[in-house]
């Protein structure tokens, strides 16, 4: 399974890497971690990502933007929202859009392997 | 413009609870929640939200090395240099800004958090009297401070 983790916060994509690299999801391949959807699009363009986690409010182009352009890319691949917009109307736009998922900000390691591991078990 | 009803105040409140919480199973203590008058209180690392649309003005989260280099120690993070620790301040500003737009609509529009080293400014204020939540967590003091007013 391939990962790409995209979130502005090097605080974020580092305990994501962690979480994921811990073993307790199976065998999973950090693919990236980019810092906005420019970055996430450059890294899915290199190799097609299983799952992505995609943050909303990032400089240069958001989450909202980028889902739509990197499910083009790759119609396969699932997306993770993990977000602090938790209102129930961005919520529903993102899986307008095409994420198959939404965790909001602040998340535990717990919850996070649990929506992880959804998303693994349905791109299977 | 008015001014945020006491019940929106608290949103802010419950979000500061509930960060400290979910990410380091240790709840802070809320020692204060009054309206601000003379210069902000405030400590060396500081995460600034903006917002626009129904709201306008900003919140302001700070705290002390000590508190940021904890967090991030609880969360495994080795990286402690002054940019990790910069980088964390604004994470936290950006989700308690985040989590407020449930309560205080879709329409309110927010920016990605800036940070500043050293004591901030004060800069110019949205409201005579910010709305000033003083906190301490894992023994370490922290502030937010909540200048938004809703726009004419």
């Amino acid at each position: 399974m391939k990962l790409l983790v995209v979130d502005d916060s090097n605080m974020v994509r580092s305990r994501i890497a962690r979480v994921v690299q811990s073993g307790t999801l199976g065998e999973v391949t950090l693919l990236g971690l980019a810092r906005n959807g420019e970055e996430a699009l450059r890294a899915a363009r290199t190799a097609a990502p299983d799952v992505v986690t995609m943050d909303l409010t990032m400089p240069e182009m958001d989450g909202l933007e980028c889902i739509p352009v990197l499910l083009a890319m790759h119609p396969r691949t699932r997306i993770l929202v993990i977000s602090a917009l938790d209102d129930k109307s961005t919520a529903i736009r993102a899986l307008r859009l095409g994420a198959h998922g939404f965790l909001p900000k602040p998340f535990t390691d717990d919850g996070l392997q649990l929506a992880l591991k959804g998303l693994f078990e349905h791109h299977l | 413009m008015s001014a945020l009803k006491e019940s929106d105040l608290r949103l802010f409140v419950d979000s500061v609870r509930r960060y400290f919480d979910v990410t380091s199973r240790i709840e802070p203590e809320i020692t204060s929640a009054y309206l601000g008058v003379d210069a902000m209180p405030g400590h060396d690392f500081n995460g600034i939200v903006s917002f626009s649309g129904r709201y306008r003005g900003q919140v302001v989260v700070s705290l002390p090395a000590a508190a940021l280099k904890e967090l991030l120690l609880i969360q495994k993070e080795t990286d402690l240099s002054q940019s990790s620790l910069l980088d964390a301040v604004g994470e936290i500003a950006n989700t308690l800004a985040g989590n407020a737009r449930r309560t205080l609509g879709k329409d309110l529009e927010i920016s990605v958090p800036k940070v500043v080293h050293g004591k901030p400014s004060g800069g110019t204020r949205t409201r005579q009297h910010p709305y000033v939540i003083t906190f301490r967590w894992n023994r370490y003091p922290g502030v937010v401070c909540v200048d938004l007013a809703e726009a004419a």
